[in-house]
């Protein structure tokens, strides 16, 4: 059997997935990132390696992604996170032309084509407004945890907008819509509101086409995902469960399987990235 | 200025002959440079006047007939940038009171006239006057501060500019007839405060003479321009680019200058025709568009070579070098007529490259092989970045070339982040590369 492997080395999270010959996930780890992003990097490769019940000789081919790919010193090969994206959602969603990521400290959209291949980008700017630190910090103003979100946002009955368009200077309005009594609740699901938009208008300079795909450890908040449906007007591909946080590390992988098989072939078209 | 690269070529190996000719634009350029700030430096001492002076429109050629120095606030602040102190001098210019927005060539400048002229390359004397062009709306304004500082004399040369995109007028038509009188009105007024400021009469021969130098030196830029169609390329038209722009803007209307570029123009002859590049393998070639993040000088070039991407066209030595890239010859037989149809001319290209960059890069892809093109804007310079994002657009709609948009700031660290730089080059060069595949598939973009 012949075992890839991808490894999305975020800022927030560190993901490793396994796929077999016929692409199908052998095992799946996911560990906060934290400071040290290459010792992370390891410990989950590990870890997946030990869930699958196989040693680092029992794999071909490593693909590295995300922020910290550069740490992940085992690998073969390192892509940008928008590639492995692109690769991992159109491995889920074949019909996949424009895909919305939402991770803790960047928000991208992307145009692909059927193959895979990134056309056009747009990223956040130097700004953490809508990304997940924003809903996060949102969370923790109010005193609540990264996985309070989802569950506080969807008992939210009335929308707060919130306006303001910097992470550290919305603190004041989510402040001052507490001290006038607005539940929580309502404010968490305002910011996600607010955290749409904005990705909308980076999905609409990319020349959003459908299928739409949303991927990224924000997206698995159903609030985030209906409120980017309702924005939209258009139905929108999302995975199931925690899975739409391995995206990438599933794109990684897939890729990792491409350029296996192009090198096995003796064919000087593989993947050209680096290492 | 340091800004060199190795002087170890990528194509065929180095030979007894050619290695004191391979590497000589730099070295010879950085010690002139050096040479320049030291005589500006050493300048007061001699009773020497100066004249505070932009890289677009300097009228070195009037200035230097009077014996006058001419000074760049852009060079000295770039300066600051490469070496990593500007933020100690922008930090000046904003406690002053200058905002955050304000360009921080301006602010640098600021930091450093508050400093009595103390600069990493010498000591920086006050100006005895200041000239400018409209070619940037922030020289009218930064004029101004000096005025306040210093209570001396400015002198604003209101250039013409394209009507409209792509509408020129040349001699003989009404308009540019009408322009031109506009423009060589205003050099009888800039020699006339010349000549009080020195005490000195201008003298023609002497402008002539320093004209012919120009002459020269515009016609090698021109030239030099034209040798990195090459393939490789002989040159890095953003970091060897830099030294050449560094020279033809101080040294422009001086014998030195001149033969600078001359023998630039030899050494890169002699590359091209041993097939001699740079320091790496030139996988991809690229314009750059916009002015370069100084504060990581080295750093955002090595972003793009580590991954074989060349800089063999840049807007910047074209906009920033005084009109040099144009190739404009002035007519010595008639030299004040003639200067000002030069200044009308390049100063109109010079903005016509910040306004509608579309023009010239659309022109450069298919002569120079151009496989993608690198915006970056800055945030100190709405002028030249407010509309880069449409041009790109447009340029992608006629030529369909790969692009990229990064934005940082030429002078000011705290709005340059390397990490979002990076993730966005490494991003354009995956997708360079799976075009690159296609194509080599036989498939279409």
């Amino acid at each position: 059997m012949t075992i890839t492997a991808g490894i999305d080395v975020g800022s927030t999270y560190t993901k490793a997935i396994l796929l077999d010959d016929d692409s199908k996930i052998i095992a799946r780890v996911l560990n906060r990132t934290g400071y040290k992003p290459g010792e992370i990097a390891e410990e989950t490769y590990d870890a997946v390696l030990e869930m699958a019940g196989i040693g680092r000789d029992a794999v071909s081919y490593v693909v590295a992604t995300g922020l910290g790919r550069f740490q992940a010193v085992f690998s073969q090969l390192g892509v940008t996170d928008l590639t492995s994206a692109a690769w991992g959602a159109n491995a889920l969603f074949p019909g996949t032309k424009t895909i919305l990521d939402v991770g803790g400290q960047s928000v991208k959209a992307l145009r692909c084509d059927e193959k895979s291949a990134v056309t056009s980008f747009r990223l956040n700017e130097k700004c953490a407004a809508g990304t997940g630190a924003f809903l996060e910090k949102t969370a923790r103003y109010m005193g609540f945890g990264t996985e309070d979100i989802g569950p506080l946002a969807v008992t939210s009955t009335l929308e707060i907008p919130i306006s303001g368009v910097c992470t550290v200077f919305a603190e004041a309005e989510v402040i001052n819509h507490l001290s006038q009594g607005v539940a929580a609740s309502d404010i968490m699901q305002g910011a996600i509101v607010s955290l749409v938009g904005k990705s909308v208008q980076l999905m609409k300079r990319v020349k959003m086409e459908p299928e739409v795909t949303l991927i990224g450890g924000i997206m698995r908040f159903p609030s985030m995902v209906t409120a980017v449906r309702e924005l939209l007007g258009i139905d929108v591909n999302v995975v199931e469960g925690d899975m739409v946080q391995y995206v990438s590390a599933l794109g990684a992988a897939t890729l990792a399987r491409y350029q296996l098989e192009k090198i096995r072939s003796d064919t000087d078209v593989g993947f050209v990235g680096v290492r | 200025m340091s800004l060199t690269t190795s002087n170890t070529p990528q194509g065929a190996a180095a030979t007894k002959d050619n290695s004191s000719i391979i590497g000589r634009g730099n070295k010879e350029g950085n010690q002139l440079f050096r040479d320049w700030y030291q005589e500006l430096t050493t300048a007061p001492s001699r009773g020497e006047h100066s004249a505070y002076v932009f890289v677009m429109g300097s009228l070195a050629e009037i200035l230097q007939s009077f014996g006058i120095h001419t000074i760049f606030p852009e060079v000295n602040g770039l300066q600051t940038a490469v070496r990593h102190v500007a933020d100690d001098y922008i930090a000046q210019g904003e406690d002053y009171g200058y905002s955050t927005d304000v360009c921080a060539y301006v602010k640098a400048d600021v930091g450093l006239q508050l400093r009595g002229g103390d600069h990493p390359m010498g000591k920086i004397p006050k100006p005895s006057l200041a000239v400018y062009t409209n070619a940037c709306n922030t020289y009218l304004k930064w004029a101004e501060i000096w005025e306040r500082m210093y209570n001396m004399p400015s002198v604003t040369i209101d250039v013409p500019g394209s009507r409209a995109d792509g509408r020129h007028t040349w001699s003989g038509h009404v308009d540019f007839e009408n322009d031109l009188k506009y423009v060589r009105g205003q050099l009888d007024e800039l020699i006339t405060v010349c000549e009080t400021v020195t005490g000195k009469k201008f003298d023609i021969d002497k402008l002539r003479e320093t004209m012919h130098y120009t002459n020269v030196m515009m016609e090698r830029y021109e030239r030099l321009i034209e040798l990195n169609k090459a393939r490789p390329a002989p040159y890095s038209a953003v970091t060897d680019g830099t030294v050449y722009l560094g020279v033809a803007n101080s040294l422009r209307g001086r014998a030195e200058g001149a033969k600078y570029f001359t023998d630039l123009v030899e050494e890169m002859e002699y590359k091209v025709a041993n097939g001699l590049g740079t320091t790496f393998e030139e996988k991809y070639r690229l314009i750059f568009v916009g002015v370069p993040c100084y504060p990581i000088f080295r750093r955002f070039n090595e972003m793009f070579t580590e991954w074989g991407g060349a800089f063999v066209g840049s807007s910047y030595m074209w906009f920033a070098s005084g009109g040099a890239n144009t190739g404009f010859q002035f007519d010595l037989a008639r030299p004040l007529d003639s200067l000002a149809e030069g200044l009308l001319v390049t100063t109109r290209d010079a903005m016509d490259t910040m306004f509608f960059s579309n023009r010239n890069i659309v022109d450069a892809i298919e002569p120079f092989g151009i496989d993608g093109v690198v915006y970056h804007p800055i945030k100190s310079c709405r002028t030249v970045s407010t509309g880069l994002a449409d041009n790109r657009r447009a340029v992608i709609e006629e030529t369909g070339a790969a692009t990229l948009f990064v934005e940082s700031d030429h002078m000011d660290k705290r709005v340059v982040s390397e990490a979002q730089l990076k993730n966005r080059v490494d991003a354009f060069f995956e997708g360079l590369a799976t075009r690159r595949v296609r194509q080599g598939a036989g498939e279409s973009k």
